[in-house]
């Protein structure tokens, strides 16, 4: 997806062979999440003789939404060509501050809900800085930010525990059914609103080409500082839905996000490349992500092998995706 | 508890040369059969594989062949993942989870899901925190105390004192520490020099002793959660031989020194964290199942020796690697459980029946 302004020009004919081109990446996650979910239905079919339910329904996407948070996160600052080591570290932190301050009411729960985000989006605040005005490689400053982070989370709660209020676990991630899909369709439709804005479009620009969009008078500087808080902002999301899902706190459980946030950009149909892709990929890369562990799962693969299969349909994904996208892409010429 | 590599693990599996083999599940399945899961949060150091493949040994002995369909679960380390893992085994209706958890809360909202449908769930080593779940461990205070008791008796109470801890974050490492401290407080004549995190790891542990040994003074005594044996290699790496009394877990590195390796020889607490805590967990499973036991948590003692009482062949054996955990099974006269060392190398069953102690009700 990229700001085209080109495809108006384009004979007819060529239009779609453009649009397809130009999302081919999102095609393919879709194409793959697809398949996902009708392999997991098949081989949950064959084993359990009957067809998953509502639980199975509730559980899976209550364990997809953080991870959706955090891999739309991450999009947004591979967007621009960068790359962000500290999510899990946020999501540390998020995770830790929840448990300790929320108390027993939805309501106080809330209020800290939203300094919380407010942290994240001041964690992103000084990934950006550093990245946009230090000039420095992101994947250096947000490794160094993801320990600094990880270890305040560890600070703030030396020793898992602390709780969360029964009604704000509800609220975020009713075990009962699956209305944690809401909050994924909003996450959705915001950031359509989003790509379509004047931060959107430039987003887009630097991702492509950073001295061209330099020199189009697109702010560098703001447009960056904008991806990583959001991206922080949204690995605190995460950390809150964690937090709600487990009903307690732990400052350790949000390192693996940073990775799988990646995989599911990755995925996802987002280049890591920068310019390419859109959150709605991202999206389907992690619910294919959370898939894959229910596929496993139900299959009944030996535990030895677990992360090797999924290491291998990742590379499996990516090759292929790439591959398809090449091509494609090559062709319309 | 102990983390380390997954990689290790997943090359060690593809070295094995299998492929997509199916997770063991009995040949006919008798209607009567209770569904038993384990759920491994990790794989990636050989207490968590001596564990499982105590399970897997069990399951192929009695009584546990003919009452019990089992199967097990790992999911690296990875919190969300074993949640994951837990919901699928709530949707395929099993009798009984025994949890090992990534996290001691992380695990707590599904675990509540598991008992709100009657699942019988029994977490163990790295507990959880929810009541919903039967816990079944050893006392980590204990850990903590015991070591640092036998230490601060062994330089008589005045000395030099390092600590090498555990993985930051986890209850099991502040528990220990906790431990300790209530025995250090007791000697103000014993100076914590340094204290630094192995992880429960012998190779950070070395890799951490090393950088920091050269900035301490004479050390009298060592006091380690786990790594030990990387401690000692560290300090012989240093040249700060004879080596100090040390206080450590049960790896067989560790003990090895005791009965003397590379030249030295240590005076020496070992205590162990059993791996044979699955059998426990799933002959109370089994138990309460079959409604000949209470609902209750289980607290098991930890098997330890000195350098005094090792034995080779029972409690150090020489041949195997250093890394591997010398505690699979307990011994004595009042054992919990007794089981073959094939039984933790290889989960290969041993002839007749497994016998579990639980504590009298």
């Amino acid at each position: 997806m990229q700001p085209d302004t080109t495809a108006d020009a384009l004979p007819r004919g060529n239009r779609l062979g453009h649009l397809i081109a130009q999302n081919i990446g999102l095609i393919l996650a879709g194409a793959i999440l697809l398949i996902a979910i009708v392999g997991f239905i098949v081989i949950y079919g064959i084993e359990q003789q009957r067809l998953p339910g509502n639980f199975e329904l509730t559980s899976t996407v209550n364990s997809a939404v953080p991870l959706v948070f955090a891999a739309v996160g991450q999009c947004f600052v591979v967007l621009t060509k960068g790359i962000d080591l500290s999510v899990g570290g946020v999501v540390d932190l998020a995770n830790a501050m929840a448990a300790v301050t929320m108390g027993k009411s939805l309501a106080s729960a809330l209020g800290w809900s939203v300094v919380i985000l407010l942290v994240g989006a001041a964690c992103g605040l000084v990934n950006g800085l550093l990245v946009a005005l230090g000039r420095l490689q992101p994947i250096v400053v947000t490794l160094g930010t993801l320990s600094i982070y990880q270890g305040l989370a560890i600070r703030v709660l030396p020793e898992p525990g602390g709780m969360i209020p029964p009604a704000f676990t509800n609220f975020l991630v009713n075990p009962n059914a699956p209305y944690a899909l809401i909050f994924i369709v909003v996450l959705a439709l915001a950031w359509s609103a989003f790509r379509r804005s004047r931060a959107g479009v430039d987003l887009y620009a630097i991702g492509n080409d950073e001295a061209a969009a330099r020199a189009l008078g697109v702010n560098i500087l703001r447009t960056k500082i904008i991806a990583y808080m959001l991206d922080g902002t949204l690995a605190a999301a995460a950390g809150l839905f964690l937090a709600a899902s487990a009903t307690a706190g732990d400052a350790t459980t949000g390192n693996s996000y940073t990775l799988s946030s990646i995989v599911a950009v990755v995925l996802g149909g987002v280049s890591l490349f920068g310019g390419r892709g859109s959150a709605i990929g991202a999206i389907a890369g992690a619910l294919i992500t959370t898939l894959i562990v229910n596929i496993l799962f139900f299959g009944h693969v030996n535990p030895l092998f677990q992360s090797f299969y999924e290491g291998v349909f990742l590379l499996i994904a990516v090759v292929v995706g790439g591959v398809i996208g090449g091509t494609i892409r090559r062709r319309p010429k | 508890m102990n983390q380390d590599a997954t990689r290790r693990a997943v090359i060690a599996g593809m070295a094995a040369g299998a492929g997509l083999a199916a997770v063991p599940r009995s040949a006919f399945a008798a209607p009567k059969k209770f569904k038993i899961a384990l759920s491994n949060s990790y794989i990636g150091n050989e207490w968590r594989i001596e564990m499982v493949n105590l399970f897997k040994a069990a399951l192929e002995m009695e009584p546990y062949k003919s009452q019990v369909e089992g199967s097990y679960f790992n999911s690296g380390n990875n919190v969300s993942q074993e949640s994951q893992q837990i919901s699928g085994m709530i949707a395929e209706r099993v009798d009984a989870i025994l949890v090992d958890a990534a996290s001691p809360t992380g695990l707590n909202g599904i675990i509540q899901q598991a008992h709100a449908r009657g699942i019988l769930v029994i977490s163990f080593d790295n507990v959880v925190t929810t009541p919903a779940a039967i816990k079944v461990n050893t006392d980590q205070f204990k850990f903590g105390e015991t070591l640092a008791d036998w230490v601060a008796k062994k330089i008589g109470g005045q000395g030099n004192v390092i600590m090498v801890t555990g993985v930051a974050g986890t209850t099991v490492n502040e528990q220990r520490n906790k431990g300790a401290e209530s025995v250090w407080q007791k000697h103000p004549g014993i100076k914590i020099v340094n204290r630094y995190a192995g992880d429960w790891d012998s190779a950070t542990a070395e890799k951490n002793t090393a950088a920091i040994l050269p900035s301490l003074p004479k050390i009298d005594g060592i006091w380690c959660q786990g790594g030990t044996d990387g401690v000692l290699k560290a300090f012989i790496a240093a040249k700060r031989t004879p080596l100090p009394p040390t206080a450590g877990e049960a790896e067989n590195g560790f003990r090895k020194f005791m009965i003397g390796y590379m030249g030295q020889k240590v005076d020496g607490l070992s205590i162990g964290q059993p791996p044979y805590l699955v059998l426990v967990a799933l002959e109370l499973a089994r138990r309460i199942l079959n409604k000949t036991y209470p609902r209750r948590d289980i607290t098991i003692p930890f098997p330890f020796v000195t350098d005094a009482t090792v034995k080779v062949g029972q409690t150090v054996f020489p041949q195997m690697t250093d890394s591997f955990f010398t505690d699979f099974t307990d011994s004595g006269p009042n054992a919990v459980v007794k089981i073959g060392v094939n039984a933790a190398l290889h989960g290969t069953p041993g002839p007749g029946t497994l016998t579990v102690h639980l504590p009298k009700v």
